[in-house]
């Protein structure tokens, strides 16, 4: 990783400068295959980071042990103060305060829209009813699909449902949300809606970590953008610097092959 | 000048002698069209409809000439009432009557709260899944010799449709507590028979003993099937192995080989202290232990069916492993393989005669008995007897059969 | 850590134990192993102390004492012999009836599978009832009527025994069919039929070649088939008729010639091949059904006549689907075996339990029948396993 006239490098954080994320030294392999080497990366509190990448260069592998989806090998993975360790108690406050969006929707197909929203407020939370509705509706309302609430998943589009799964999401009040590819699964129609919605989101001061191909939405809302390929963070920019300027072969090569 | 292209004649494919598709969903045609394509489609087709139907009409006729002619029913009309309940006084039989009152009273509910959230009810579909249980009863009041039992029905069929009016009355939220009613009527229909008595199930006799194993059985091993799908699935290696050992082993083996071993063996396994369990019980758990191994195989199908993703999600919210079964994976599992636990239901039912092998005294030990009774003896009656313990069995198969059936297809539109 | 920013103050790394997801697994698993470990050391000591109260044995020299009872229908058998030899008697008699009532299921089955799909009304319909009617009662209750209904109640006494065709002669005391009788070692004419199935195949592979290179059609069962007649036949001639057909003959209660088939072997296994040939009907339906209507419709796309398509496209998609439902339908056969005790017929678990009724222990003798089917059922599935993993599609 070159010096030069980029500022922003993986281990300093963007946003408001005080790290909310931080993985440090980071491996992870899944028997032979090392999915991870010894990453590197500060994500500070209301920042926007985009990792994008080829397939199989470890993007979704990176987020999904930020909320022990899966298990790191090596290395430090610390949210918000707490390290993500084998204590039971870490592992759930992270899961609290972290919040997820899925590249396949993953919403509760047995519940409605609303009961899908106040699930987790109700039952990690511990809220009662009249609160988690009232919450869930506000969240419903901020990704505008309020009147579906009382529909079923299957009953949706897929954009409504990824939006849904936004609301779901923000309705655990996290300090962060992690979004893993959301509008790989959508209709070209559809990806629109969603990525206005995230934009909304990141204007509004979240923390979000997007693992996305969606270009657009990286230049114009990101505040860094990371490139890994074969587990490793090959470079990391501002939106600014990484589309006209990338500085590594790799990155240039992968800008070439999808803008 | 354009030259015309012949277009080469294409020979159509052979009619097949089998059809790759449903036939009810053919359109419909007029009656000589029918009877050529369904049976004289082709002149082999049609020399086997002739042969194969003169063969069938005369064994129909024979079948007709033997149940309405030639066959003695009075076997089975003078032993009407020890075919359903055995040797239980006949006193008390009054208890019976209770019980089902009870049972007429919560289904007629059921079915009018069912009806008010669903909307119109389709009167052909349930006319249709009501088939065979009203043949079933009429079959049984055309045996019996006084006028008490269908009386009786009567008032039943009155109960019934008296709480489906009060059930259609009541707002639609009721629906969520009727399970509960329905166990709690379970107990209740139980407790008719034994409150007051000294009898216990250990004393049931009859098609009562076979209701009663079947319902008490699907009771208790459907929660244990559960606990071992789960098990069995679970990440830890030693409980995985120890459930997938006692699925194994119990598959393999006969359902009469762990009866006789209960029915000799479970004695030995209670410390000298405790009271020797009864018959009836050592035939439950028998059956609770080898339908719960299978109940576990279903169950684990339906587990395997829900997309990783699901739970992915769940933790994603922090919702604890426990919350995360009770929540989402068992509801979502369940509902896909209803059809297939109900299949094991009607499996266990079928299963319950034979507790005959083990000495008890069900539906077909009477029937095997009945036959040695002095007025009857050496007549040959056992056709009768045992067509008519047949018929019993059948129809209580046939209705959840077809119940299931229905189940199912409300199941596909339901949730999409 | 490069600098840019305050680090919130982190918590220490090591989590005290009962809160580390390591440990908690470890511990768990161990508590259940140590559960079920004691749970099940306690049913066996319980046991034991009930059994010595008994005074039962407790070992397996059992198995070495006479046996104390007949067998019916196995007339080599005799009641000094030990009880390990009327175990594998019994044992022999359930691995017969499930043999041949597995192949006998199969056959009707899948005929009635696709007799419910007919275009023929009246046999979709016929085949239907039959299902329907079959399926849904008891497997136990078929074969109480098979032998006490049918056998016993309809066919007449020995002294008024019908003779079919010369061929069977159908009593309460026994069922003769014709049969044949070796005349002569049968070590050259069981040598000239191999011979002969080794001609029959290699015609077989000689065609399929000419069929290969010229696109003649092949014909290979009609040739290998008559290839082996044809040898068998010269061979059966030239060695003087080493087989010999024997038809059963009665003189007032006596009837020679001919092989016995007990009543109640036959009602067991009519009852168990018409309830098993019930659901393998299901199955052999549900799996043509199954197979997506654009192989259909493909293969009438490139021209297929019916027959082709159901034995080129439809059956062998269908068959793998088949596999596995079927392979359970063989093992609940086998098991629904010991049912024979209803109706007398003597295989491995009536021996067992009149063994045990004759004061042997049960607990052995209940092991070494759990055994016995397990085995039977390992086998079985072993093969279905097999069978399976051969018809699967190759995917990627």
């Amino acid at each position: 990783m070159t010096e030069t006239a980029v500022p922003a490098d993986a281990t300093r954080a963007g946003g408001t400068g005080d790290v909310m994320i931080s993985c440090e030294g980071v491996d992870k392999s899944f028997g032979d295959f090392q999915a991870l080497k010894d990453i590197n990366l500060a994500v500070g509190r209301k920042e926007v980071v985009v990792v994008c990448g080829p397939s199989g260069s470890g993007k979704s592998t990176l987020i999904r042990c930020i909320n022990r989806l899966e298990k790191h090998d090596r290395g430090r993975i610390v949210v918000d103060g707490v390290e993500m360790s084998d204590d039971l108690r870490n592992i759930a406050e992270i899961r609290r305060e972290v919040g997820m969006v899925f590249q396949q929707f993953n919403l509760f197909p047995h519940l409605t829209v609303l009961e899908n929203v106040t699930l987790g407020p109700r039952q990690v939370r511990r809220w009662n009813k009249k609160k988690a509705n009232e919450l869930a509706m506000q969240m419903l309302e901020r990704v505008r699909i309020p009147e579906q609430a009382p529909k079923y998943p299957a009953q949706l589009s897929g954009g409504q449902q990824q939006r849904v799964a936004i609301a779901r999401a923000l309705a655990m009040q996290p300090k962060a949300i992690l979004f893993d590819e959301p509008t790989s699964a959508l209709d070209p129609e559809m990806i629109k809606e969603v990525l206005d919605t995230m934009q909304e989101l990141a204007e509004s001061g979240m923390t979000m970590i997007c693992v996305t191909h969606e270009m657009g939405f990286a230049r114009q809302v990101a505040h860094r953008v990371v490139f890994m390929a074969d587990g490793q963070i090959v470079e990391v920019g501002t939106p600014e610097h990484f589309f006209t300027n990338p500085q590594e072969e790799r990155t240039k090569l992968f800008l070439s092959q999808i803008l | 000048m354009a030259e015309t292209v012949e277009t080469p004649q294409v020979e159509p494919a052979e009619e097949s002698p089998v059809l790759t598709e449903d036939p009810l969903t053919q359109p419909a045609a007029t009656p000589g069209e029918w009877l050529r394509a369904n049976l004289f489609s082709t002149w082999y087709n049609a020399l086997f409809t002739v042969v194969f139907g003169a063969f069938l009409g005369y064994a129909f006729f024979r079948l007709l000439l033997f149940v309405f002619v030639t066959a003695n029913w009075e076997i089975v009309r003078v032993n009407l009432t020890t075919f359903m309940v055995g040797r239980f006084p006949r006193g008390e039989l009054y208890r019976a009557w209770v019980a089902i009152g009870l049972v007429s009273a919560v289904s007629g509910l059921g079915v009018g709260v069912a009806a008010r959230r669903r909307g119109r009810a389709n009167r052909v579909a349930l006319l249709r899944m009501a088939a065979p249980g009203i043949v079933f009863v009429a079959v049984l009041l055309a045996l019996t010799s006084t006028a008490t039992p269908a009386l009786m029905v009567a008032l039943s069929a009155l109960v019934a449709l008296g709480s489906r009016t009060v059930g259609m009355r009541l707002p639609p939220r009721v629906g969520r507590y009727m399970p509960i009613l329905y166990v709690a009527t379970v107990f209740g229909a139980y407790a008719a028979f034994s409150a007051g008595s000294p009898m216990t199930y250990n004393n049931f006799q009859g098609l009562l003993l076979n209701v009663f194993l079947a319902i008490a059985a699907i009771t208790l091993c459907f929660p244990f099937g559960v606990l071992l799908a789960l098990g069995r699935r679970s990440t830890f290696p030693a409980v995985r192995l120890v459930c997938v050992g006692y699925i194994e082993l119990i598959r393999g083996v006969p359902l009469i080989t762990l009866l006789l071993m209960g029915a000799t063996m479970l004695g030995f396994f209670v410390p000298a202290g405790m009271t020797r369990p009864g018959q009836v019980t050592r035939a439950l758990v028998a059956f609770v232990l080898f339908a719960g191994a299978y109940v576990a195989e279903d169950v684990r199908g339906g587990l395997q069916s829900i997309p990783p993703g699901q739970v992915e999600a769940a933790k994603a919210i922090g919702l604890s492993p426990l919350k995360t079964t009770l929540l989402i994976v068992l509801p979502q599992a369940l509902r896909n393989v209803i059809p297939a636990l109900v299949g094991q239901f009607i499996s266990l039912t079928k299963d319950t005669v034979l507790v005959a092998i083990i000495g008890l005294t069900d539906v077909l030990r009477v029937a095997r008995a009945v036959t040695s009774q002095p007025q009857f003896a050496g007549q040959g009656l056992q056709a009768e007897t045992l067509l008519f313990t047949g018929f019993l069995l059948w129809s209580i198969c046939f209705t959840m059969s077809r119940a299931s059936q229905r189940l199912e297809k409300r199941l596909g539109v339901g949730m999409r | 850590m490069a600098g840019g920013g305050e680090q919130t103050a982190v918590r220490q790394t090591r989590p005290p134990p009962w809160r580390d997801v390591r440990i908690i697994r470890v511990v768990a698993q161990v508590v259940f192993l140590v559960a079920v470990f004691f749970f099940l050391r306690f049913l066996f000591t319980t046991l034991m102390t009930n059994m010595r109260a008994s005074g039962l044995p407790t070992g397996f020299a059992f198995l070495d004492q006479p046996t104390g009872f007949d067998i019916r229908g196995a007339d080599d058998f005799r009641p000094s012999q030990p009880i390990r030899d009327a175990l594998l008697v019994g044992y022999a008699n359930t691995i017969r009836v499930a043999a041949i009532g597995i192949a006998l299921a199969t056959v009707v089955g899948v005929l009635l599978g696709i007799a419910r799909l007919s275009t023929n009304w009246l046999v979709r319909k016929a085949a239907a009832v039959y299902v329907e009617a079959i399926r849904n009662t008891p497997v136990l209750l078929i074969i109480a009527f098979m032998y006490f209904a049918v056998v016993l109640a309809a066919l007449p006494g020995i002294a008024d025994a019908v003779n079919v065709f010369g061929a069977m002669i159908l009593s309460t005391r026994g069922i003769w069919m014709v049969w044949g009788e070796a005349t002569q070692p049968l070590g050259p004419f069981l040598a000239v039929l191999g011979v002969g199935l080794a001609v029959a195949v290699a015609l077989g592979v000689w065609r399929t070649r000419l069929w290969d290179e010229t696109g003649t059609p092949h014909h290979r069962v009609l040739w290998g088939a008559g290839a082996l007649l044809l040898i068998g036949g010269v061979g059966y001639v030239a060695l003087g008729a080493p087989i010999e057909v024997t038809l059963p003959t009665r003189e007032g209660r006596l009837v020679t010639g001919g092989i016995e088939l007990q009543p109640t072997y036959g009602a067991l296994l009519a009852g168990l091949v018409i309830y098993t040939a019930s659901h393998i009907a299901e199955i052999v339906r549900g799996s043509i059904l199954a197979v997506p209507k654009g192989q259909t419709e493909a293969a009438q796309a490139i021209a297929l006549s019916g027959f082709q398509r159901m034995r080129y496209v439809i059956l062998p998609q269908a068959a793998r689907i088949a596999v596995p439902p079927v392979a359970s339908q063989y093992l609940n056969l086998t098991k629904n075996s010991s049912l024979a005790i209803f109706v007398g017929y003597v295989e491995l678990t009536r021996v067992t339990f009149t063994a045990i009724g004759n004061a042997n222990p049960a607990p052995q003798l209940v092991a070494i029948l759990a055994l016995g089917y397990l085995t039977l059922s390992l086998f079985i599935s072993a093969i279905a396993n097999v069978v399976n993993r051969s018809l699967a599609l190759k995917a990627r």
